[in-house]
């Protein structure tokens, strides 16, 4: 069978009942979630990863995690776009990668063109989306043709580029971020290990030989982290909120911002497929690149519509491109999509080069949903930005606790053990305290999701090479990665140390 | 940044870290006679964890300035709600997840704010039983029940 076929039968899994139903759901729930104060995409995914493992509890595994992960695509982009809504409207963005939206954004809006910014951002995700289908569809056959033909010690070296990756580009401290990352394979290794059988750090604990649940951690670091926070520190939405009059943009908004959005969706797709390089760097290239072009720099900043139109894009045609190293390579870029990973890894189904081959339904229907997904997002949003837009005035006496509650539940319908409630509330106030003191949380869950792998990893090729460490620089691809993830560490520490000497 | 917070940070982190070696000492060398076994990733692991956390130590004592941004922080606000979440998980078992779900939302609803108790009420019950119902007979994901002890939920 060709891309095509595959395509269609993909299409064929997402146009089933459930999956609509579940596609439309992901993307109400994550807008909602996205205007929400105070949860972003990250948190948003974290708190209903629970939730959907228990809506398709009834479906065999394999429809069962597509449905799944249709449903968790969905929110993660409905959050993405929910997050631009209170950028525009409030001045707040929900998550870094709406920081550059609110530049020309909440100005548009001071403007009373607050309707034709949020158009122009939902239309602009709409192009994103598929542009990025595009990408993903042209280029995940042959990378993870590519990958097929890695062996362990390849497949551990690419595993450890992908965590540095994330780490260096995160956060204000590589040393925090390299500790969180460590302290994440590290809990990984709890419970029994899957090469040898042996308990490890278990002290005849029965509830720790089966590891450290990553849902738990994933939820408690990212949606209680940020309850606790604010909690804690009162946090306010002092904003006025601007009312929105006309929501179709103009001609000649459209005309204005056809080519910024053009541009930018290329762009953020290749910078999405980057691992580390996520949303948040997207966003702001994409912006920075508008105003150099543009033949009137000064008007951003004013409300310009190029200033909304190339931010929004390139976040989602990111999001999009960040989901080709986590199918093709099973290395997820970014913290939303490590915690996407962990749900494939709940159904069973490992993601990497053999997942277009063992699971073609789970990824296709992916694909073909998240057009689907991003039709309903637009059609949903045009008429409906009223609505949602109503949602950011949800008073955080209400919100919080019933986030605790919703999260308590979430964590014991999938895990039955009241040892992971505590375990979720330790992760929630620790997650408020290391974020708070800049050490950065998606580190720890991305190694926490790839540890057992990497581990696996390292062990075959070491059994492989009988215990010669020497394999790893041997082989000439995975000397390559692991030369990159030197390079990774090393270029910051020499450009620092120049910096202190001029 | 906040130097205090970091080295202590440090020293815990370095504490797990030499947890971490000394625990895998005691785990398996050797697997069906490999070279390598299930000990060699933690100790990996714990050694660099202790590099990290003695240089992020080391960096505390070099940062330039205290920032004294000072916060005025809820504690009150947070302990009571924390105190509320722990005693939810630890006896959501024992008392069922709608009583205990009912409870600890009215009582975060009050902690976080005081007043509209009725609405307070009202959203509490409607979350707690609505859950329940939809999870326990819906879906048949068995959540714990007071039956044994309230004869109903």
């Amino acid at each position: 069978m060709n891309t095509l076929d595959f395509l269609m039968q993909g299409f064929s899994v997402a146009f089933q009942w459930q999956n609509i139903l579940f596609a439309f759901a992901g993307v109400v729930i994550g807008t909602a979630v996205g205007v929400l104060p105070g949860i972003g995409p990250m948190n948003g995914v974290a708190l209903l990863l629970p939730i959907t493992a228990s809506l398709t509890a009834g479906l065999n595994p394999e429809n069962a995690a597509a449905s799944a992960l249709i449903l968790l695509a969905g929110i993660y982009y409905g959050a993405m776009y929910g997050g631009s809504t209170t950028s525009i409207l409030l001045n707040t963005p929900g998550e870094s990668a709406s920081v550059m939206t609110t530049l020309d954004g909440y100005q548009m809006a001071k403007n009373g063109r607050a309707g034709a910014a949020l158009a122009i951002s939902a239309i602009g995700s709409f192009v994103a989306g598929i542009i990025a289908l595009v990408g993903l569809i042209l280029l995940a056959k042959p990378l993870s043709r590519i990958a097929i033909n890695f062996g362990p010690a390849e497949y551990f070296a690419l595993m450890v580029l992908g965590l540095l990756a994330v780490s260096g580009l995160v956060g204000k401290s590589m040393t925090k971020a390299i500790i969180m990352m460590l302290s994440g394979l590290a809990l990984g290794t709890i419970g029994i290990d899957a090469v040898s059988g042996s308990a490890r750090f278990t002290f005849d604990i029965p509830v720790l030989y089966s590891g450290i649940s990553f849902l738990t951690i994933a939820v408690g670091l990212f949606a209680l982290g940020e309850v606790f926070k604010t909690v804690l520190e009162n946090e306010k939405l002092d904003g006025r909120i601007i009312k929105i009059n006309r929501v179709m943009p103009t001609k000649q908004d459209l005309k204005d911002s056809a080519l910024p959005i053009a541009r930018s969706s290329v762009l953020g797709f290749f910078i999405g497929v980057l691992p580390g390089a996520g949303a948040t760097i997207a966003s702001s290239f994409a912006y920075v690149m508008e105003k150099k072009i543009s033949k009137d720099p000064s008007k951003f900043g004013k409300g310009a519509i190029e200033g909304v139109a190339a931010p929004e894009t390139a976040n989602n045609a990111a999001a999009g491109g960040a989901l080709i190293p986590l199918l093709t390579l099973g290395i997820p870029g970014s913290g939303t999509t490590a915690i996407m990973m962990g749900a494939l890894i709940m159904y069973n189904i490992q993601p990497g080069p053999l997942l277009f081959q063992n699971h073609p339904n789970v990824v296709w229907g992916l694909i073909a949903s998240m057009f689907v997904g991003n039709l309903m997002l637009l059609i949903l949003n045009m008429p409906l930005v009223k609505v949602f837009a109503k949602l950011i005035d949800t008073p955080i006496k209400y919100l919080m606790p019933l986030i605790i509650a919703f999260s308590v539940f979430g964590v014991y319908a999938v895990q039955f053990t009241t040892f992971d409630l505590m375990l979720l509330l330790v992760s929630g106030v620790l997650g408020y305290f290391l974020s708070k003191n800049d050490f950065p949380l998606p580190p720890l869950v991305l190694a926490l999701v790839l540890g057992p792998m990497v581990e696996n990893n390292m062990m075959r090729a070491l059994t492989l090479s009988n215990g010669d460490y020497m394999i790893f620089l041997q082989k000439p691809v995975a000397a390559i990665f692991l030369i990159i993830s030197a390079l990774w560490i090393i270029i910051p520490l020499i450009l620092k140390f120049r910096n202190k000497k001029l | 940044m906040n130097r205090t917070f970091d080295r202590y940070a440090g020293i815990l982190f370095l504490a797990v870290a030499v947890f971490f070696v000394t625990e895998s000492k005691s785990i398996s060398t050797s697997s069906y006679g490999s070279t390598v076994g299930p000990n060699i990733f933690p100790l990996g692991l714990g050694i660099l964890l202790g590099i990290m956390s003695i240089r992020l130590i080391y960096e505390s004592f070099r940062y330039q300035y205290e920032e004294n941004e000072y916060v005025k922080l809820e504690y009150k606000r947070f302990g009571i709600l924390l105190a509320a979440s722990v005693i939810y998980c630890l006896f959501l078992e024992d008392i069922g997840y709608a009583i205990a779900t009912f409870l600890f939302l009215l009582i975060g609803f009050q902690t976080m704010k005081k007043g509209k108790i009725l609405f307070s009420l009202l959203i509490s019950a409607t979350f707690s039983v609505g859950v329940f119902y939809i999870f326990n007979e819906l879906l048949n994901i068995p959540l714990p029940s007071s039956s044994n002890w309230l004869g109903i939920l």
